[in-house]
Parts: C-alpha cells; sequence; structure tokens
C-alpha cells in the first residue's frame, strides 16, 4: 500500500513537469542539431590579399610574446569562422591638446576625434577588409594607455559597421573594460568572442544574471504560493439567518440637502521635452582616405 | 440506548445514503429496535457488557468491544434534550471522495494523506449548537455625498450633492449558529456554515445510531456573544447596503436594539478527519449536510523541496539553452 502511494507521487510527479521536461529535451536537440550544422561549417574563404597578416599590433607593449601569439591564433579561428578582419591595436602617446597635435601631425586637438581618426586611417591604410581592401567587411580596436588618456576606440567597417548598433558597439567596449586593468590578454580575447558573439548570434540574448536569479525567484515564489493555504472560505451569505432574506424598512428618506461646485483650471502641458541624446557607437562617418566607417569611444 | 436489529440481532445504525436505518450485517432497513441498557450504568455497553470510555461530555459512543453504536439516554434527554437537528446527509464514502477531490491537487501533502486506512478512521459527530433568534431594530440617520465631475473648455467642474439619509429598519435573525463544544475550534465551526435549516427536524435518537456525539458543555449565555456580534455585523452591512449609492456617508446617529431572544439547543453533524504528521495533529472538518470541507493539509518539506527545486532546475536549464540557441540563430 506504501509503495502504492509512493508511485503514485512519482507518477504525480512526472506528469507536473512533462511539459518542462519535454520543453527541454527539444530545445536541448534543437540546440545539438544547430550545433553540429554550425561545426560542420566550412571557412570563408578570404578574397582580400593586400591587407598584411598581422593582427596584433601592441605598440604600448602591453602583451607578452605568448600573449600575442595566442591572440593572433584565436583572432585568426574567429576571422575564418565570421569572415571579417579583427585587427587589435595598442597605443602610448598623447592624442590630445595643440602639443599632440604638433608633434604626431593629428588633425584635431580633442581626444575621441583623433582617436577615431588615429583607428580609421590604420584600418584604410592596412587595406583590412576581409573582402576587400577599401571597405572591407571588420573590426578595429584601438587602445591608448597613455597616462590620464587611458581608452578605447572601436572602428567598424563593412558588413560590420551595417550590423553594429550602438549599443553593440558598447557591449563590447564592456566586455574590454571589465578586464583590461587586470589582464589586457584577457581584456583583448574578450573583444575578439563579444564580437563574435554579436555577429554569430541573432543580436538576441538573456543576461546572465537573469538567467540565474529568474529561476530561483520563480522557485521561491512557487513554494511560498503553495505552502500557504486557507482553511476555507466564508460562504455564509450576509442574509443568511435574516428571516424573509432582508430587513424590513420603516424609513428609507434620502433628502436632498445643498450642492457645492468647484471650479479648476486645467493645466496643459505645453512645448517638447527632449534630452541631449548621448550618440555613441554605432555612429557612422567618413575616415581622411572617404572610407565609411561606424564605432565609438570610451575614455577611462 | 442502542438500536438493534429485529431481524438478526445486530446493531443497525443510520444511513446518510439510505436516509433511514438499517442493519449493516442482515442489510435489512428499518428494522431497528430501541433497546435499553439492563444495569443503567452509564459506562457499561448494553450489548456486551464491556466498560466503555465515555468522555465527560459524550452524548454518543462506540463500544470498543462489540463496535456497537450507543447513545447515552441522560445526555440526550431531560435538560439536554436537543430540540432539533439535521442528521447527517453526506456519508462516510462520499466525505472521503470530497477530501480526496480537495486534497488531489494539493501537490505539498504526505504521500499517505489521502490513504483508505486514514481516511477511514474518519468521524461522524453531532455537534451541539445553540441557535440564537432575535428581534431586532436598527436605526440610521447620516449625511451623504454624491460627486460629479465633468469638463468644460479649460475648466473642471466637480459639483458635490448633499444629502440627508435616515434609515429604520426591523430585522430579525432566525437560528444564528453557535457551538456549544468546547473542543471544537470556534473559527472552524464558523467556517464550515451554512448549513441549509430546510432539513432540520425534531430530534431522533435514531439518528445518532452510527455516530459519534456530545452533549451541549457551554450554556446558552456562554456563547451568546458570538451570536450578538454576528448579528450586528450583518445587520450593519445590509444597512450600508442600503445607501451603497453614495460616494461618503457620514454617521450622525445609530441605534440597534434587540427586543426579543430566544436560544434553542439542537445537533448538526460534522465529519472529522485527523492526520498525525511528525508528531502533529491536523484535523480536517466536514459539513455533514452540504460537504463543505475546514482544514489545511500538512506539508512535506521533502515533496516542496522536490517541485520547487526542479522548477528551479528546469527554468533554469531552459533558460541556459534559450541562450544557447539565440546564439545559434
Amino acid at each position: 500500500m506504501e509503495n502504492d502511494y509512493k508511485k503514485e507521487a512519482g507518477r504525480q510527479y512526472l506528469r507536473y513537469f512533462r511539459i518542462w521536461f519535454a520543453a527541454i529535451a527539444i530545445l536541448a536537440a534543437v540546440c545539438a542539431g544547430l550545433g553540429a550544422v554550425r561545426s560542420k561549417g566550412k571557412d570563408i574563404e578570404r578574397t582580400n590579399m593586400e591587407a598584411p597578416e598581422e593582427r596584433v599590433y601592441d605598440y604600448a607593449d602591453v602583451l607578452t610574446e605568448e600573449e600575442e601569439e595566442k591572440l593572433r591564433e584565436h583572432i585568426g579561428k574567429a576571422e575564418r569562422r565570421l569572415g571579417v578582419d579583427i585587427v587589435v591595436v595598442t597605443i602610448n602617446y598623447s592624442v590630445e591638446g595643440q602639443d599632440a597635435k604638433e608633434r604626431y601631425g593629428l588633425r584635431y586637438t580633442n581626444w575621441e576625434w583623433n582617436m577615431q581618426d588615429i583607428a580609421d586611417d590604420f584600418w584604410d591604410q592596412n587595406r583590412f577588409g576581409y573582402d576587400k581592401g577599401f571597405e572591407g567587411n571588420g573590426i578595429l580596436l584601438l587602445h591608448n594607455w597613455y597616462t590620464g588618456q587611458n581608452g578605447e576606440h572601436i572602428s567598424t567597417s563593412g558588413s560590420v559597421e551595417r550590423a553594429f548598433s550602438a549599443s553593440d558597439i558598447n557591449r563590447v567596449l564592456d566586455a574590454v573594460d571589465r578586464y583590461y586593468d587586470t589582464d589586457p590578454y584577457r581584456a583583448y580575447r574578450a573583444y575578439v568572442d563579444k564580437a563574435e558573439e554579436l555577429l554569430e548570434g541573432s543580436g538576441l540574448s538573456i543576461p546572465w544574471p537573469v538567467v540565474v536569479f529568474l529561476p530561483v525567484f520563480v522557485a521561491v515564489v512557487y513554494a511560498v504560493s503553495h505552502l500557504s493555504q486557507s482553511k476555507a472560505q466564508n460562504t455564509t451569505a450576509v442574509n443568511a439567518y435574516v428571516a424573509g432574506g432582508k430587513p424590513e424598512f420603516r424609513d428609507k428618506t434620502d433628502m436632498f440637502l445643498r450642492k457645492s461646485v468647484v471650479t479648476r483650471k486645467i493645466q496643459t502641458s505645453s512645448g517638447s521635452s527632449g534630452g541631449g541624446g548621448h550618440s555613441g557607437g554605432g555612429g557612422h562617418h567618413r575616415s581622411s582616405s572617404g572610407a565609411s566607417h561606424g564605432g565609438g569611444s570610451r575614455r577611462h | 440506548m442502542y438500536f438493534r436489529c429485529k431481524n438478526c440481532g445486530g446493531n443497525t445504525v443510520y444511513s446518510p445514503e439510505r436516509h433511514g436505518m438499517y442493519c449493516p450485517h442482515c442489510g435489512t432497513e428499518d428494522s431497528g429496535q430501541r433497546t435499553e441498557s439492563g444495569s443503567g450504568e452509564l459506562t457499561v455497553c448494553p450489548n456486551c457488557g464491556g466498560e466503555v470510555p465515555v468522555q465527560i461530555h459524550t452524548s454518543a459512543t462506540q463500544c470498543p468491544y462489540c463496535d456497537s453504536y450507543l447513545i447515552l439516554n441522560e445526555r440526550v434527554e431531560g435538560r439536554y434534550a436537543p430540540q432539533m437537528m439535521i442528521p447527517f446527509q453526506v456519508g462516510k464514502e462520499a466525505c472521503k471522495q470530497s477530501i480526496r477531490e480537495k486534497f488531489r491537487r494539493c501537490l505539498f501533502a504526505p504521500t499517505d494523506f489521502l490513504s483508505e486506512v486514514r481516511l477511514d478512521s474518519m468521524q461522524g459527530i453531532y455537534v451541539p449548537y445553540w441557535f440564537y433568534d432575535y428581534d431586532a431594530a436598527c436605526d440610521f440617520q447620516g449625511e451623504g455625498t454624491k460627486v460629479r465631475v465633468w469638463s468644460s473648455g479649460d475648466k473642471q467642474y466637480t459639483e458635490t450633492s448633499f444629502y440627508s439619509i435616515r434609515r429604520s429598519m426591523d430585522i430579525n435573525f432566525e437560528k444564528i449558529p453557535v457551538d456549544a463544544s468546547e473542543q471544537m475550534p470556534d473559527d472552524v465551526m464558523d467556517l464550515i456554515a451554512p448549513f441549509n435549516y430546510t432539513q432540520m427536524g425534531d430530534f431522533s435518537p435514531e439518528y445518532m445510531s452510527g455516530f459519534y456525539g456530545e452533549k451541549y458543555n457551554m450554556d446558552s449565555g456562554v456563547v451568546e456573544n458570538r451570536a450578538r456580534q454576528l448579528m450586528n455585523e450583518d445587520a450593519l452591512k445590509l444597512l450600508r447596503e442600503s445607501y451603497a449609492g453614495y460616494s461618503t456617508v457620514k454617521t450622525i446617529h445609530q441605534d440597534m436594539r434587540v427586543r426579543d431572544s430566544r436560544a434553542t439547543y439542537g445537533l448538526l453533524p460534522i465529519w472529522k478527519y485527523v492526520y498525525r504528521y511528525k508528531e502533529q495533529e491536523y484535523p480536517f472538518y466536514v459539513n455533514g449536510q452540504t460537504g463543505k470541507i475546514v482544514g489545511t493539509a500538512p506539508v512535506s518539506a521533502g515533496k516542496v523541496w522536490a517541485y520547487a527545486g526542479t522548477l528551479w532546475a528546469s527554468l533554469t536549464a531552459v533558460m541556459v539553452l534559450v541562450r544557447i540557441l539565440l546564439g545559434l540563430l
């Protein structure tokens, strides 16, 4: 008898969660299938032969030789899968102010404009781009390590420029900023991974904090709601014990006494609100050589 | 007293399903014959002569030796004679079925909570009640407002009309039930109502055969405050309903008077099921007339963890897989 109840409880449990288990099985199968198809996909053939093979230009010398090599390898795999050039450039000199403008032949005194100029020109002059040497597909990270001017600029071109929104640029910069001050190699690897994730994926994603905390919240609410039960509802009608179901009124008078009217002017809102939006990354522009680029900067 | 079958000599009982007496031994209907105890002693079974444990307020019980249902004469007669009662309308099997239906979806109840063996221990009890009749009158005077708001052009108008409200009503309450048992929890007895009084009839000891029972153990004056409180609450609710159309009502004068009152003693049928889980008792009460259930099921911590944990794991798995899928698309 006891075993029968245990079996019944087991059946009840499986019946209750059958839709969840089925959904997990179907999702896992779809993921496995798609993953297999993707892993069998052939590398995209490179058509631009004008660009150099180097992808890691560590002028600021923040990476070790070994780290540079590992990064090159990592970039190479991602490039072949995505069909885009991925470049990392580090510098360590002032790009702000009149002095810097004169010393390095910059066009501006502004940090952000100069960072954009340097990144775009580096791309154009090296004729980067997986498919072609002008406005070809790719992305470049320029990181300035100069004291007091530390920050990055992302320059995008071709298909990446078209694909990346301002928030995508910010996500890539967020990925770099998470590690740049503790582990530059990890930061640049994160840049490659995030760019790959955004280019490969649908652009839609569930943030990890949601994945971690939402199920906990739902499970707790579920448990609490099932733990609290009321003994029963009070179902006795208010007139259940009243003879005839209702009272007998001897007097039921409603007499009008007076009236008062209050008038108020309706306030109408006029004018328009608006804020100076910050148009950050993703902003399209033309470089000094006339090529179209997208991108955005962040200074620390 | 107890009821002996004229056909086979067995103990006849009242059957809610058959609405009459029958003998569970030979199946004969209406064969019960009232048989008095030879010794006249309260604690001696008139059928087998065994010693029957009788609580201080017990009016009907079962002999632990011969299983005969006994009705204690002196606790259903004289000053303890009920003036009315509702016989059981819901039998044990129907009652067990109702409990199973209600708690079937209670996922966290222990596995054996609804087992046949456990539910079989359910007892039908005739609970003593006082029924109060009140002839009451209520007078009310107040000031009510009705508010109307409209706009015209760039102006908004708010018109407030004031009214004098007068109400005088006679209200008669019949049979407000209050249990007269110290053992029965008051909140449960309030929730188990209402009873349908159309099936209320004169007391007859035959109805008690097959069930347990108690005589009243609290006088009508002791528990009347509960009836008065219910009367006041219901009368005021009905009064408020009569001026429900006002936006606000300010009370100027309110008076409630009871012109006449009466208390009558009677019995109402209630099934009781006590489930013991982890050294704690979980009592359930079922209205023996309507089948309404009052009680909460115990919670098995193991089941809570299993279900909430599975939900957490399933939801996490789904979200991780969806995340992976979005990355692959």
